[in-house]
């Protein structure tokens, strides 16, 4: 697969360091919530980043600015040229039965909210909930509330919604839930992995390691000790794969 | 039942699938859950004296026929041999450590140690096409080659591969190296190839140049595996572009004892090596052979 080339139509920043680019491709592209594009910018690398909504030949990646490639990504204008290929790697399953509770930390919550406009779609019922610092740096409470989901803000310093943190709040709530979709920090997964496997709760959590090939062959995203590929056999996993997996090393 | 297993200079494969070096391997988990998966035997990635990060992404560019690569050798280093060896090792799969270097010595030490740690194969890759001073920048040398397999073969115990890539040479880089004890030849690596975006206007890969691996090598590597076997019929492992058991069966009959798979893992996954072992099984069975031993080399037969 080689690149689709598309331009930037639209950037909103959440904040100076967190935004979200529309990007329009020339030809539609399908893509599953939690799956991946590898996003190239000449001059600097090729990323993995997991759009925060997709339709036809429009992507919407939600980007933090942390390095050299994705601080060039959030500082594009529209009408800029952007070099896509994918998708890649195993989404979430939302054709599961039952009662979804969506989890999204950071930016972590980009595949998670594209989720929640696919179950809506399915008319699955979700909760949102969405783990953030503080008020600013929340991304996508309001529009999971357009959808029609019961939407809720987490926030570390309490500057809207519940204080605490999003771990906290979901250990009070789960029981109530069929499956737990999650992406975010790695504590923040284990968390709920394990929390899921002590209420009996369904779920599926998204991880990061570093993709650089995106297409399982170079090994750079091995995730614990049975040889789990990010890229690959990910990004997205169940319940079963990661009980399977010691995460005495990933922690 | 058809017999499957073959021997690569005395190391025994229950059939003749290799996961080829570089593909998932410098890793413990990722070698042993291909070797679980039923590769006959599985390469590590080239370890070399120094860590290497290998090269920014773009690292690979999908190309119409085939894969270009420039991960630039990244891998932790030789002395993770020690560590990743006994945790790869699973139902006595052979491993066989790829080792990439400048100078001899670099390829002694290693080589011992590698030895020292279980290696059942030792291959020197002596044809990356995308790292200067290693790979096929020292391989094209036939007095080098011969020179650093008989130092080499001098020290350890170990067979003996040379890995080779696509030069003007070969056969005589492969015939020195045979004189001093090499013992087997594993054809080929990745032809050096560029991709240009066009909109970008630039190459893609962050190296600019890349090793072209995949459907469109397969007849290049079909040539120099014949060639080979015609001259000097060593045991040979035949890799580049195999994506299904009729190319595995076709490396065999121009002279391979075992079939490399390296590209076609990231299409199939690793369960490749089950689909062709099952192939060349069944083609066994019509062809009326009792084993994948009966048909190497057969094209010279006629
Ligand atoms: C499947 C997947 C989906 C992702 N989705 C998003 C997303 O929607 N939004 C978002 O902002 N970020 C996302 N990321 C993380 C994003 O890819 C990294 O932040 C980015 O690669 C950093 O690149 P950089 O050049 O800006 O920073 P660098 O200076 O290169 O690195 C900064 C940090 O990012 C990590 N990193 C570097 N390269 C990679 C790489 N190739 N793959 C993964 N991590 C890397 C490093 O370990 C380091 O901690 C995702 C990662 C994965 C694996
Ligand atoms: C991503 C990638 C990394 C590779 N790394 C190495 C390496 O470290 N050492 C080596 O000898 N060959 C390396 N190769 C070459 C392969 O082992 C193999 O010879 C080549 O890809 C042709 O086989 P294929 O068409 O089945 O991929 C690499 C190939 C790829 C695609
Ligand atoms: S990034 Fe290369 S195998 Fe996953």
């Amino acid at each position: 697969m080689s690149y689709r080339v598309g331009r930037v139509k639209g950037v909103y920043a959440h904040t100076s360091l967190l935004k979200s680019l529309t990007i329009e491709l020339e030809d539609d592209l399908n893509i599953i919530p939690g799956q991946f594009l590898m996003v190239w910018l000449p001059g600097y690398e090729e990323i993995p980043l997991s759009p925060s909504y997709a339709d036809q030949n429009i992507v919407r990646l939600t980007v933090k600015g942390v390095g050299e490639t994705t601080k060039r990504l959030i500082s594009l204008d529209t009408g800029d040229r952007i070099y896509v290929r994918g998708p890649y790697g195993r989404g979430f399953d939302l054709d599961k039965p039952g009662k979804y509770l969506l989890a999204g930390g950071g930016y972590g919550a980009a595949p998670i909210i594209y989720s929640a406009y696919k179950l809506s779609k399915l008319g699955n019922q979700a909760v949102y909930v969405e783990g953030a610092k503080s008020i600013k740096e929340q991304l996508f409470i309001d529009e999971a509330r357009k959808l029609g989901l019961e939407a809720i803000l987490v926030t570390e310093d309490g500057s809207s919604g519940i204080k605490g943190l999003i771990t906290d709040y979901i250990k009070q709530i789960i029981g109530e839930f069929d499956i737990l979709l999650g992406c975010g920090p790695e504590p923040m997964l284990i968390k709920l992995l394990n929390m899921c496997i002590e209420s009996g709760v369904d779920c599926q959590l998204s991880f990061e390691r570093v993709v650089k090939c995106g297409i399982g062959i170079c090994g750079s995203c091995v995730l614990g000790d049975r040889g789990l590929l990010v890229c690959y056999d990910g990004p997205v996993f169940n319940k079963e794969r990661l009980m399977d997996l010691s995460f005495k090393e990933v922690v | 039942m058809v017999d499957l297993r073959v021997e690569l200079a005395g190391i025994k494969l229950s059939n003749p699938t290799v996961l080829a070096s570089g593909i998932l391997g410098d890793n413990a988990a990722l070698l042993r859950r291909a070797a679980k998966t039923g590769f006959g035997a599985v390469t590590t990635k080239s370890f070399t004296i120094e860590p290497r990060e290998g090269y920014a992404t773009p690292i690979i560019a999908e190309v119409k026929a085939g894969l270009l690569n420039a991960v630039g050798l990244a891998n932790p280093g030789y002395k993770e041999i020690k560590d990743i060896l006994p945790k790869a090792r699973v139902n006595g799969v052979p491993i066989i450590v790829s080792l990439a270097g400048s100078k001899i010595d670099e390829f002694v030490e290693m080589a011992i140690y590698a030895e020292d740690w279980g290696a059942d194969i030792v291959e020197l890759n002596l044809s990356c096409p995308h790292v200067s001073m290693m790979g096929m920048d020292i391989g094209h040398d036939p007095a080098f080659v011969a020179n650093l397999v008989g130092e080499l073969t001098g020290v350890i115990e170990t067979p003996v591969f040379i890995k080779i890539g696509l030069t003007d040479n070969y056969m005589e880089v492969v015939s020195r190296a045979l004189d001093k004890g090499a013992a087997g030849i594993t054809a080929i690596n990745t032809v050096k190839a560029m991709a240009i975006n066009i909109y970008a206007k630039t190459p893609v890969l962050s190296h600019r140049y890349g090793g072209l691996s995949g459907p469109a090598i397969h007849p290049i590597a079909t040539r120099v595996i014949y060639d080979i076997y015609r001259e000097f019929k060593p045991p040979i492992i035949g890799i580049g572009g195999v994506e299904a058991w009729e190319d595995a069966v076709e490396f065999l009959l121009a002279g391979a004892t075992a079939i490399g798979i390296g590209t076609a893992v990231s299409k199939h996954g690793l369960t490749i090596s089950k689909v062709v072992s099952d192939g060349i099984r069944t083609y066994l069975e019509r062809e009326g052979f009792e084993s994948v031993r009966d048909i190497i080399g057969y094209v010279h037969r006629k």
